[in-house]
């Protein structure tokens, strides 16, 4: 497989868990902002921003953060690279490239979709609240995945897809998690209940309401909210689950058996694996959830550039 | 109980439709649709009011949604359109398309003939039959590869050469040889599905014979040339990349053949050898089917500004380590002041008169023709002789006066750059127009694809259609406005 086929692939696919990560923070979010009362109201979309790590530019265009320019912002500015029409956009652009290592049917899909995405008017959608327009980034992504297990062959160009997604969903997580722990702690009311309401806006938009209550049958609590989408050796959305695709993915396209590894990307990946695999959240909480949610961060970007020189780049040679 | 005759028949979608004072390739009298168009007929007037519009805008939906678009840059953003189609098909009897085949099939073998002398013996200049200034003033002949051999003697694996029906005589013409990187073969073969899947029972009712063998036989044509064994020869589809305006057609063609698509920054060459960047290391290439220009090819001999190509190509090349499809020089067979020699070819190398007839052709080159062409510019189409896709043109006719003094000056300052001919006024075929929802007879050409193998050409029946879908416009390039339709040769004349 060329190279640049496999480094398109594996953004391919990234690009498509960016803009269903983000549609699907954005949804709950302003939900749960339907449901409370005023007071908390700053501090429920600033943390979205922060999430997609596009802090500077958004104050660079907007004054306070609020339901309206948030949304506006994350789902469909064009000078936003994290946006979701500019996720879909690139997708495409990378599908574009590879259409004839793809099939037929994922092609037509995720153009589809990006003419879907591009076809709405902000104006409109921001007026009518963001639920119509997110649900169907995360039900085209949905369907991309469908159509891809579906149609293409589960070689080693696939594998560079799920270690792409992976990839992506576990930093993803790992933010969402920061942010708002960080968040809540800061501005939990002084008097009065924990807010739990933004607990379980977190669990929703990861999709592990349900889950949740079917594994702890208690009330929502912080640390085994964190507990779970840190620790949770199946839910798919959880670091540990996909840190686990992100090194099996690898090592089918080494051939590397377990306990081994074939590159520095295997290495680390099978580090963030283990480390998960033992780690409780007790001691998570106690060395601090935020610095050791940065390292996990930090070794997933140290994977993703020991993925792309180990398959994606040639020293040019003089 | 037999089909009511022509004319009985409600006209529909054809209600006031007047052939003008063109050759109309569907009817030969208002109302009366010549013998191979008649099925057709039927079936198309029959359609309910709105039916038509309906299928239409069917079939511009699969085309968006399969991303078969072009890109055009004259707004410098370089924005996605659809190749706009029309679903009225062009018919050709079998009888007509048998003797079109021949003639390219004759005109194929001779040009290979020409590329093969000029870069070799150069017997031709010996036997003065083309003087040796016009063949070396060609801004694409490439000294470069004089002399190198190319693998078993094919220069041009794929020609696309265009024709058109004089309406005066009725008769077909060529009106360019493309004998570099062709393109639209791709809208053939799309056109061709839209088009049953949209217009089924028509194309049911006249059988219409296939095209859908060209990527199999294209396939073939470039594993034989393989400078290594046939049956491991790693082909690749070497393009510009995505924003080239006809990507769609190499990524669809490399999907086709199941062969890979390759930018230049894909490939590397090492010690005279072309290698794929794979995951896992190099891989050997030995056929590239290139879809960029020669003088994008190798920055070490070509322009040393590209960036499309791969450095040290030609070397790879010339040392027959791998092989090119079409080969590096081929623009020297097409130049528009060639065109006019090539009947002289056919005649010198193959010892039989030309099939097919040609535009005469002023070359401004020749001082008797310059002085004819400079007192006659608002009659005549004016060319540069090295360009195509419809870039670089007069319409005499219809270019307004500060436009035909341009080219006075541009002709005066090269005269070898520019050839002239009278206009020919080409056929039309009825078109539906979506601004007026009715059918108006619109002007079009023919591009058949030839494919050769060293021994014989293949001709997919029919080619694409290209249709100037503006109100009498002669220009059907994509590039500017033009449009397509299917094209069916049917088993027998209808």
């Amino acid at each position: 497989m060329l190279s640049r086929i496999a480094e398109s692939l594996f953004w391919l696919a990234r690009y498509i868990e960016r803009a269903e990560d983000t549609a699907r923070i954005l949804d709950v979010n302003y939900h749960m902002m339907l449901e409370q009362s005023q007071q908390s109201y700053r501090l429920r979309w600033e943390p979205l921003v922060i999430m997609a790590g596009e802090e500077k530019l958004f104050r660079s265009l907007y004054g306070e953060a609020n339901a309206e320019n948030v949304f506006e912002f994350l789902a469909f500015r064009q000078d936003n690279p994290s946006s979701i029409v500019q996720c879909v956009s690139k997708a495409r652009e990378n599908a574009r490239t590879i259409r004839d290592r793809i099939s037929r049917e994922m092609w037509e899909d995720i153009n589809g979709l990006y003419y879907t995405v591009t076809r709405f008017r902000p104006e409109d959608e921001i007026a009518a609240g963001p639920h119509r327009f997110c649900d169907l980034v995360k039900f085209g992504a949905h369907r991309f995945h469908g159509v891809t297990d579906a149609t293409m062959p589960h070689d080693e160009g696939w594998e560079f897809l799920r270690v792409g997604w992976s990839l992506e969903r576990a930093e993803m997580s790992a933010r969402l998690v920061d942010v708002q722990y960080h968040n809540l702690l800061d501005a939990l009311p002084s008097v009065g209940a924990p807010d739990n309401h933004q607990w379980m806006a977190v669990l929703r938009s990861v999709g592990a309401y349900e889950a949740y209550h079917r594994q702890y049958h208690s009330a929502i609590e912080p640390e085994k909210v964190a507990e779970m989408l840190i620790l949770h050796p199946q839910h798919p959305r959880s670091i540990r689950f996909s840190a686990s695709e992100v090194q099996a993915g690898l090592r089918a396209v080494s051939g590397s058996l377990a306990g081994s590894y074939a590159n520095e990307a295997e290495r680390l990946a099978g580090r963030v694996v283990e480390r998960l695999r033992y780690d409780r959240v007790d001691e998570i909480f106690k060395q601090g959830l935020h610095g050791y949610l940065n390292e996990l961060l930090r070794m997933c970007g140290a994977i993703g550039d020991d993925i792309a020189r180990t398959y994606f780049y040639y020293a040019v040679v003089a | 109980m037999a089909a009511a005759p022509a004319h009985m028949v409600n006209p529909g979608l054809f209600e006031g439709y007047e052939t003008g004072s063109f050759y109309d390739e569907m009817f030969s009298a208002p109302g009366q649709p010549r013998p191979p168009y008649a099925k057709l007929f039927q079936k198309l007037a029959a359609m309910a009011p709105g039916q038509f519009e309906e299928r239409r805008k069917l079939a511009d939906l699969s085309f968006l949604i399969q991303g078969i678009t072009f890109t055009v840059y004259s707004d410098g953003r370089g924005t996605e359109r659809l190749f706009p189609f029309d679903l009225i098909p062009r018919i050709l009897p079998q009888s007509e398309w048998e003797r079109i085949d021949r003639g390219l099939s004759q005109r194929v073998v001779a040009l290979n003939l020409f590329l093969q002398d000029v870069y070799g013996k150069q017997m031709i200049f010996k036997d003065r039959q083309i003087p040796r200034w016009l063949v070396y003033s060609c801004p694409n002949f490439r000294r470069e590869v004089i002399g190198v051999g190319v693998s078993r003697g094919i220069y041009t694996h794929i020609c696309g050469i265009d024709l058109v029906r004089d309406s005066k005589s009725g008769d077909f013409y060529v009106l360019e040889d493309n004998v570099r990187t062709p393109s639209g073969i791709s809208y053939v073969l799309e056109n061709r599905l839209v088009m049953t899947r949209t217009l089924p029972d028509a194309f049911q009712a006249c059988e219409v014979l296939p095209v859908n063998h060209y990527p199999a036989e294209l396939a073939r044509i470039l594993r034989s040339i393989s400078p290594r064994s046939e049956d491991d020869a790693q082909i690749v589809l070497l393009t510009p990349g995505i924003h080239n305006s006809a990507y769609f057609e190499h990524s669809f063609l490399a999907q086709q053949m199941g062969i890979q698509l390759v930018e230049g920054r894909d490939l590397i060459v090492d010690g005279g050898v072309v290698y794929t960047k794979t995951i896992r290391g190099l891989k050997r290439v030995d056929v590239i089917y290139r879809r960029v220009d020669d003088e994008f090819l190798d920055s070490l001999t070509f322009r040393p500004d590209s960036l499309l190509g791969v450095p040290g190509l030609m070397g790879a090349y010339r040392a027959g380590n791998v092989a090119l499809a079409n080969a590096v020089g081929n623009g020297v067979a097409d130049d528009k002041a060639i065109y006019a020699f090539v009947p002289a070819f056919i005649r010198y190398y193959l010892g039989e008169e030309p099939i097919l007839n040609t535009v005469p052709t002023y070359l401004c080159a020749n001082p008797g023709d310059l002085s004819y062409v400079l007192e006659h510019l608002s009659e005549l189409v004016v060319k540069a002789v090295g360009e195509s896709g419809g870039y670089g043109m007069l319409m005499g006719p219809t270019a307004d006066r500060a436009k035909i003094e341009e080219f006075r000056e541009r002709i005066r300052a090269n005269p070898r750059n520019y050839i002239a001919q009278h206009v020919v006024p080409l056929s039309r075929v009825p078109s539906y127009d979506p601004s007026t929802g009715s059918v108006a007879g619109r002007h079009v050409d023919l591009r058949p694809y030839c494919l050769y193998d060293g021994q014989k050409v293949t001709i997919v029946p029919g080619g694409l259609t290209r249709v100037a879908l503006q109100r009498d416009s002669l220009v059907v390039n994509s590039s500017q406005g033009g449009g397509s339709k299917d094209t069916w040769v049917l088993r027998g004349e209808g």
